[in-house]
């Protein structure tokens, strides 16, 4: 019986996965992730790799207020640093272990989301994405206070808050990091499940509904208000998980987590991942953290120097964020869609071209030849 | 009070280029900043060459209109690389705005190093001696901001409602479609405003940088930026009218922030904005905004 019912959730799982090629892709990828610890990558580039989760968190909540709920937000930061912040200050006054302060810190980032998407209901359009900025802006100015620094830390933040897996041992081989990725990925996985479910629920088609006309979901007798406010809420419990998350792993929460550049990364992300897809954010994320943490600071000197005994000048720290932000923005004005909805569409094409005909091995000529007439 | 006024006029020139583009355009620039970072450089760079003859007070105007029209090109070749193919897609053009203020940034850090130059006018000349006014010591330079900029909003208010472009502004900011249907290019017209603003943006930085904070830096972009949407935000996107009355409130706002807490100058930064958060929960369009109309 054991063995039917897995025969049979084996045929289920290759009916729903191995056949749609963009979840095939999915599942590679969720694969690959997987082994990466596996593989032998040491702990700097697992460090990158538990970044990337991270940013591919907040970049998938930003994704689900923006790209699907149409409300502008460039103040995402605000639920990254709450998020840290409410962890932090929850075990300085109280000492709370990590598992009781994460929750709270999650509760804390959606009832702000709540009060702050109340004003934001007022305003639209570029109003709002200016509104949002500046509240991270504000909050980070009293966070920085002088008043307030017993409370906050001040510029320096609270420190040694306590991290992840302490208890595992950092020698001969860093399980404390291995676990860590296993941890955050695993968070990945859940959370961008979950947002994907609320995406495609009926939930989600009402946000879709609103980003599509307001007005008109309000003449269909949606209450546009407790959705907005819903969604807002969702998305700055997703994105608090990331600020604490980030907090806890860095052992650290400092102002850093309210600046603009925390706000834009998640719109940089999403933009090279495809907006409004919740899986694009996460492919974007991988791409933007590789790209900036690996290849430019990594790979790129390193290859130079042992290939061409060229060592980059000094102010190849500053020419660094330049090419990158070059790279970023020559993405986002050729594939304003993104790089994962460019692929899926091409993907979407060969899985049209298997439906004409059935024949597996001869998809890439008949989809050479469709192309070709066209 | 009077700092205010005049620092007023000043913000008054820098808001004017951002809601100038927003309005005619749709564009909110957020490398507006950049712009006034750009012209304050350029100023230094041609100032302290001495590129242009011994006599400095020459010099330095020489070096101001080099800079001014320098970083008009530069706007709208950025412009037409740029922001152009992403027009109409309101949150590509704030990613791409940025990512340009980014790579201004970048520049500067790699052609100056991350240092504060000291800008301001030549030494010896009138404009750095002071005059009293109501009892308030004010320098010359700073009565000079404020009446070039007061010059210029009025010019460019005359060119707005009086000229041809201008009226082609108007239509265009009210109906793009139709503007386009009465035979005006928009697209060169997109091209003009952008010019335009950042010409305001480089002069407001020449004079803000010169008279007020006597120092540039490679991050002086954000504070302008913060400033100018604050500003634009409380009269108004794209109101002219509202832009010059937000100006003054916002100068006002801060310099009594700044006399009545002793405590330094972190909060000073926190009063403009949640000023226009308030001021936003009251009137949602800003003060002299268009009417939320009911196809939005």
């Amino acid at each position: 019986m054991v063995i039917g019912y897995l025969r049979r959730a084996y045929s289920s799982f290759a009916a729903h996965v191995f056949d749609v090629p963009p979840r095939l892709m999915a599942f590679l990828f969720l694969m690959i992730l997987l082994l990466v610890p596996v593989a032998g990558v040491g702990p700097y580039y697992l460090n990158i790799m538990i970044y990337a989760n991270v940013v591919a968190i907040f970049a998938a909540s930003w994704d689900l207020l923006v790209g699907r709920t149409g409300q502008i937000s460039l103040g995402h930061a605000i639920f990254f640093g709450i998020g840290g912040y409410s962890s932090a200050l929850l075990f300085k006054y109280y000492g709370l272990p990590i598992w009781v302060t994460i929750p709270t810190a999650l509760l804390i980032g959606s009832l702000a989301a709540l009060l702050l998407g109340f004003p934001c209901l007022r305003v639209k359009g570029p109003y709002l994405a200016l509104v949002t900025m500046s509240f991270p802006i504000i909050i980070s100015n009293i966070v920085k206070w002088s008043p307030l620094i017993d409370v906050f830390g001040g510029e320096l933040g609270i420190r040694s808050i306590p991290g992840f897996f302490t208890f595992l041992p950092v020698v001969p081989t860093n399980q404390q990091r291995i676990a860590e990725y296993y941890f955050t990925l695993v968070l990945l996985f859940a959370s961008s499940v979950l947002i994907y479910k609320i995406a495609n629920s009926k939930t989600g088609i009402v946000f879709v509904s609103i980003l599509d006309d307001e007005l008109a979901s309000k003449a269909c007798g949606i209450n546009v208000t407790r959705y907005k406010l819903m969604s807002f809420m969702i998305s700055g419990l997703f994105g608090s998980l990331a600020g604490c998350v980030q907090a806890h792993l860095l052992k650290v929460a400092n102002p850093p987590m309210f600046e603009l550049a925390t706000s834009f990364t998640p719109i940089i992300v999403t933009f090279l991942g495809g907006i409004g897809t919740i899986y694009g954010p996460i492919v974007g994320a991988y791409i933007f953290t590789i790209l900036d943490r690996y290849f430019l600071t990594d790979l790129l000197p390193r290859l130079l120097r042992d290939n061409f005994q060229v060592t980059l000048p000094s102010g190849y720290e500053y020419a660094k964020l330049l090419i990158f932000t070059l790279i970023v923005l020559i993405l986002v004005i050729k594939w304003p869609r993104g790089v994962s909805r460019f692929t899926t569409d091409r993907l979407e094409d060969l899985e049209e071209a298997r439906d004409l005909d059935e024949r597996g091995p001869r998809i890439w000529k008949t989809y050479k030849k469709k192309k070709e007439k066209s | 009070m009077i700092y205010g006024t005049i620092s007023g006029g000043v913000y008054a020139l820098l808001a004017l280029g951002f809601t100038l583009i927003y309005g005619v355009s749709g564009v909110v620039n957020l490398a507006h900043g950049s712009f006034y970072m750009l012209g304050a450089y350029t100023f230094f760079v041609f100032g302290a060459l001495g590129f242009f003859g011994s006599d400095p007070m020459l010099a330095s105007i020489l070096a101001l209109i080099v800079a001014v029209i320098f970083v008009g090109a530069v706007g709208s070749i950025t412009y037409r690389l740029t922001i152009h193919p992403v027009i109409g897609h309101d949150i590509a053009v704030m990613v791409v705005t940025v990512c340009l203020a980014i790579i201004f940034q970048q520049l500067m850090l790699l052609g100056f190093g991350a240092s504060f130059p000291r800008v301001s006018w030549p030494k010896g000349s009138f404009l750095l001696e002071s005059t009293s006014i109501w009892g308030v010591s004010v320098e010359y330079s700073l009565i000079l901001a404020f009446v070039v900029s007061l010059v210029l909003f009025a010019s460019l208010l005359v060119f707005i409602t009086k000229t041809k472009i201008g009226k082609a502004m108007r239509a265009v900011s009210q109906d793009r479609e139709v503007a386009m249907l009465m035979g005006i290019n928009t697209k060169r017209l997109y091209m003009l405003t952008m010019i335009i603003s950042a010409m305001l943006a480089a002069l407001a930085g020449i004079f803000i940088t010169t008279s007020i904070e006597k120092s540039t830096g490679p991050w002086l972009w954000f504070r302008p930026l913060a400033l100018s949407l604050t500003i634009v935000i409380l009269g108004g996107l794209g109101s002219i009218k509202g832009s010059l009355l937000g100006a003054f409130i916002v100068a006002y706002a801060e310099k009594t922030v700044a006399i009545a807490v002793s405590e330094g100058g972190a909060i000073v930064g926190v009063v403009p904005l949640a000023v226009i958060v308030v001021v936003l929960l009251v009137r949602p369009k800003g003060l002299f905004g268009k009417r939320i109309e009911m196809e939005d």
